[in-house]
């Protein structure tokens, strides 16, 4: 949305936007309620979203946890719920562009040198069924798409 | 007069210690009164055109001839041993640890993403070698290579010396670094071989014979030295 202003601020320049430009506005003014109903959503069972991901990966794979004899279970919270506030942000301002632009082109990175792709891609693959549970089918539909990004960007080596 | 340079957006004020900072707008501050560009780190920036480097290699080769590619990686070996510094220092007061009992790749990678940002390309290291003493580095749009374009030679000099400065800081060890593979002569991307002095002039002798990177991996792999 930011992205999409900035760009049509640009294109603009010295004459009035066409009504196929503005569309995205009008896109963005019928999904606002929606979005800050699943914002506050997201805000108020993250912890229970982060606890069920945790559970099912546990279940799927104990070991996506450990790195030799390290216990990984508190830096994967702290990193997870990191990238679940930024990707509801994302959601909230309809910016998938700027979530890239700002955390994930620099996470993706740091993941790497972790090695932590595998447990990232189990990560986000498993948060979408999770939030499927949580939320209305119309909800769920803003944040999945952004939850895949994070999957592709963070999961694949 | 000397005066030091502050990054205080409201965003580094308010989030100080907040490490994805990368993104134009949080990474840069613009001060048109004062006319300096900050980054997160309170270096001062310039920007500068494709020109710019166009007339500094071009200079160069003019006044010293072959020696400026000498005179470029003395340049990024002065300025990989400060950066070294200069990271060391801004590295410890974001994550409040030393460096060096630092997950190496996390500290890499860290090292390298103001370099991304700043419009230097992105990077791959290759940390395989390391235990034999040696390693590569792998690096995507170099702003060296990509304004030169296909010059049929290797051109990223200064990222060489880069390399070579900031890691013999980083382990101590003097090391040399050499380019092997040039975006610059028709490949996608530029390797660089970091190690000792001999794995390099024996390197240096393999590329003028005509080897190609692959295989001046595979003859180092192999333990040769001639």
């Amino acid at each position: 949305m930011l992205s999409q202003i900035q760009r049509l601020a640009q294109e603009t320049e010295g004459r009035y936007a066409t009504d196929e430009e503005l569309r995205f506005l009008a896109d963005y003014a019928r999904s606002y309620e929606l979005r800050v109903q699943t914002y506050q959503k997201l805000q108020t069972c993250e912890m229970m979203i982060i606890q069920q991901v945790q559970a099912k990966m546990r279940a799927i794979d104990p070991m996506l946890f450990r790195q030799g004899n390290e216990d990984l279970t508190n830096k994967w919270k702290r990193d997870t719920l990191r990238v679940l506030r930024y990707s509801a942000a994302a959601m909230l301002i309809d910016d998938p562009e700027s979530l890239r632009e700002r955390f994930l082109f620099w996470f993706q990175t740091i993941m790497r040198a972790f090695n932590a792709q595998k447990s990232c891609g189990v990560t986000y693959t498993v948060m979408q069924d999770v939030i499927k549970q949580v939320l209305t089918p119309s909800e769920a539909n803003l944040i999945l798409p952004i939850l895949e990004v994070n999957r592709r960007m963070l999961g694949t080596v | 007069m000397a005066f030091t340079l502050s990054h205080q957006t409201s965003a580094k004020l308010k989030n100080p210690k907040k490490h994805n900072h990368y993104g134009f707008r949080d990474f840069y501050q613009f001060d048109p009164d004062k006319g300096t560009i900050v980054d997160w780190n309170n270096s001062q920036n310039v920007l500068t055109s494709e020109d710019f480097i166009i007339g500094l290699v071009e200079g160069l080769e003019e006044e010293v001839g072959d020696a400026s590619a000498a005179t470029m990686y003395t340049i990024g070996c002065e300025w990989g041993q400060k950066d070294a510094f200069f990271f060391e220092n801004w590295f410890e007061k974001e994550y409040d640890r030393p460096m060096r009992q630092t997950n190496l790749m996390f500290l890499l990678e860290t090292w390298w993403w103001s370099f991304t940002a700043q419009g230097w390309g992105r990077w791959e290291v290759d940390l395989g070698d390391r235990k034999q003493g040696f390693m590569f580095i792998n690096v995507f749009d170099s702003a060296v290579a990509r304004t030169l374009g296909d010059v049929g030679k290797p051109v990223c000099f200064l990222y060489a010396g880069l390399f070579a400065g900031f890691f013999t800081e980083l382990v101590k060890k003097q090391l040399s670094c050499i380019e092997i593979q040039c975006y610059s002569m028709g490949e996608t991307y530029c390797k660089f071989l970091l190690g000792g002095q001999e794995r390099i002039d024996a390197a240096s002798f393999w590329l003028n014979e005509g080897a190609t990177a692959r295989d001046i991996e595979k003859r180092l792999r192999a333990g040769e030295l001639k």
